[in-house]
């Protein structure tokens, strides 16, 4: 194991390495911060970057920019009260409030370090628990990954937003896109209706840039460039730096927030949103001063930044085990496993160490260097009120284009982007959550096969997928995970109704 | 309140996942013995889909028609429409510049259809600055073409005729 890690070290510090990490860290922080960029779509425009560039070379980049985009959603948070990332709202709360009352350069600086320590503490995590869960997943036959794929897929109600019905109808229609083309057992066609264009299904690279980024531009086309216009005083970090004694006075909040950052992270459906909020809360109840808390509260910002970014390691982690995606982020970090010829899971620890070992090394790195990158592009990103978001917006349209076409340099998968990106452009006008049918396109080809394999090998018998232990458990969870939340807020699906 | 689009979508969807459903009927019986075959996956997604949807439709109806009877009969003011129009306006020629650099790329190559595209896309956007308007299309197509087609080498189109004698000047 220490040669591995030795090795990882030695590739991932090469120049180039470095170069695509502080290169992704500062497109991730760009990403993060300006509004109409998630950091999906951050990682989306990098991923046509990254056909010409080794395996490493190519996750240094992408683990960067996925950091880096987690950060950068709090610098316009504190500085502008704008919220780049749905993540960093708590943050937009106790940050922009400590600046207004003149304290900016503090919050900024609790927000930096609190925010690395959080991803440094979740890639230890990840390093610790990814090969212990990639070597038990090692076991699974076909009924095990059927099983954990329904997992996967059972969080869909964690992700619908309010709208369950709108939430599985999404998923749903993933997993029959995943169906389009040539069937992987049979070999005979699906869907492509005697065209050439769908032999081959619906690439999930193209799909995935039409109805995250392309859908995306259109929708922040209808609505105006929000204008970055600060009402704070902000002269610089070095106006107030923090003491050692503003940390550690929190140690015990600090490692709460980083454990719960890093489990929630884990959990698929789980992420960086949903772990800053419960990180807020907890630090909210446990204050003692309880009268802080919405005005500028030091606790607050410091719970939610680190366990934000302590769910980057939480969502590696199963990525890397068992390749399942926890949301949008992770599943480009798919797509891009897929460009470069891998399927992330327990098989790619036990056959391409190197790969998973280099991951866990650039992400390190990634968040050493999102240090000084942080730092650094803070002075950049108060002159974003310059940026003509017209051009900029052309720019991004082009990059779609470009990742979409340079995947198998195909005017063909153009019309297909088009296409995607005027159905998420419509799904997100109708509130029709579009995490889950990424879910559903990601995970539906391994459900299907798994499940169909599952039935040949018990000649039919559908009593395989529960009558072996790990699947029978991983289907219970699934069950569990369904129901908890339609018994827990029983008006979800009228939720669904009313959105 | 309810908008008319989410009823009319909602009853696309119905007509679109039923008729894959009636399509998928036909992959009945594809497979080995002992399998489920090549229809079973795409019967039970588009089978849940289309129940779905038509869930959504009927709530969607119930909702509209409830709040049909309770409306106050205030009609949208005239700001209201007129910015709604000029919203959709806005999409459909942001939609319609992309499909039109897609299907002129190849054509008229990479770099004059990329400039056609920047600049009308900014146009459409609203963009009035005359320095956006004319340095933008240049200045984003030269670091395209310098990174993508030089740095990278993606084989980006380099148009027929005439066009591919101009682009080969660049790539």
């Amino acid at each position: 194991m220490f040669e591995l890690y030795w090795n990882a070290f030695a590739t991932v510090l090469l120049p180039q390495n470095i170069l695509a990490i502080c290169l992704g860290g500062l497109w991730g922080l760009l990403a993060g911060a300006l509004p109409g960029i998630s950091t999906s779509m951050g990682i989306v425009l990098l991923l046509s970057f990254t056909y010409s560039l080794s395996p490493i070379t190519a996750f240094c980049l992408l683990c960067a920019a996925y950091c880096g985009g987690i950060t950068g959603g709090s610098i316009t948070s504190i500085l502008f009260g704008i919220p780049g990332e749905p993540s960093a709202i708590p943050t937009t709360i106790e940050g922009y409030a400590l600046a207004k009352q003149g304290r900016a350069a503090y919050a900024l600086w609790l927000f930096i370090i609190c925010s690395i320590g959080g991803g440094i503490f979740s890639v230890f995590v990840m390093m610790a628990a990814t090969p212990v869960m990639a070597n038990f997943a090692l076991r699974f036959g076909p009924p095990e990954f059927f099983a954990l794929v329904v997992l996967g897929l059972s969080v869909v109600s964690g992700l619908s937003g309010g709208s369950v019905v709108k939430g599985f109808l999404a998923c749903f229609f993933g997993l029959f896109l995943a169906t389009v083309g040539t069937d992987g057992i049979t070999g005979g066609e699906r869907f492509t209706f005697g065209t050439t264009i769908l032999l081959g299904g619906i690439n999930f690279v193209t799909a995935m840039v039409g109805l995250l980024a392309v859908s995306e531009i259109l929708a922040e086309a209808e609505e105006p460039f929000q204008e970055y216009k600060s009402s704070v005083r902000y002269k610089g970090l070095r106006d107030e730096l923090p003491k050692l004694r503003d940390y550690t006075k929190h140690w015990f909040l600090l490692i709460r927030s980083a454990v719960l950052g890093t489990i929630v992270g884990s959990l698929p459906g789980g992420g960086a949103t949903i772990a800053s909020f419960l990180a807020y809360g907890d630090a909210s109840r446990s204050t003692k001063h309880p009268e802080t808390i919405g005005h500028g509260s030091e606790e607050g910002l410091m719970a939610a930044e680190t366990a934000n970014n302590a769910a980057t390691g939480g969502s590696m982690t199963i990525l890397l085990a068992l390749g399942l995606p926890g949301g949008n982020a992770t599943a480009m970090l798919i797509a891009a496993f897929m460009i470069h010829g891998m399927q992330p899971g327990p098989m790619l620890y036990a056959s391409r160490p190197d790969i998973i070992y280099g991951i866990f090394v650039a992400m390190l790195m990634s968040n050493v260097f999102l240090l000084g990158l942080t730092i650094m592009s803070i002075n950049l990103f108060l002159q974003l009120n310059r940026v003509p978001y017209t051009a900029f917006s052309a720019a991004i349209m082009i990059l779609c284009v470009i990742g979409a076409f340079g995947l198998n340099n195909s005017m063909d998968d153009l019309y297909i982007m088009f296409a995607f990106g005027i159905i998420g452009y419509v799904m997100r006008k109708y509130k029709i959550p579009i995490a889950p049918a990424v879910l559903g396109l990601v995970l539906g080809d391994l459900a299907e096969l798994s499940l169909r394999r599952s039935l040949l090998l018990s000649l039919g018998d559908p009593m395989i997928l529960i009558s072996r232990p790990i699947s029978l458990i991983l289907l219970l969870g699934a069950l569990v995970s369904v129901l908890w939340p339609l018994f827990k807020k029983p008006k979800m699906l009228e939720g669904s109704e009313n959105a | 309140m309810m908008k008319k689009g989410e009823i009319v979508l909602s009853a696309v969807c119905l007509a679109f996942f039923s008729f894959m459903f009636y399509e998928a009927l036909e992959l009945r019986g594809v497979g080995r013995f002992g399998e489920v075959g090549s229809g079973f996956w795409p019967l039970l997604s588009l089978g849940v889909t289309t129940i779905l949807s038509l869930i959504w439709l009927i709530t969607n109806l119930r909702q509209y028609s409830r709040e049909k009877g309770n409306a106050a009969g205030e009609p949208p003011a005239p700001e209201a429409i007129v910015e709604a129009w000029r919203r959709r306006r806005k999409i459909a020629l942001c939609s319609v510049c992309l499909l039109a650099y897609i299907i002129l790329t190849p054509w008229i190559g990479f770099i004059l259809s990329t400039i056609l595209f920047i600049l009308s896309f900014v146009l459409a956007l609203e963009e009035k600055r005359k320095w956006v308007l004319i340095i933008s299309p240049l200045l984003i197509t030269a670091v395209i073409i310098v990174v993508f087609a030089k740095f990278i080498t993606i084989p980006l189109p380099r148009g027929a005729g005439v066009f591919a004698e101009f682009s080969r000047f660049f790539y």
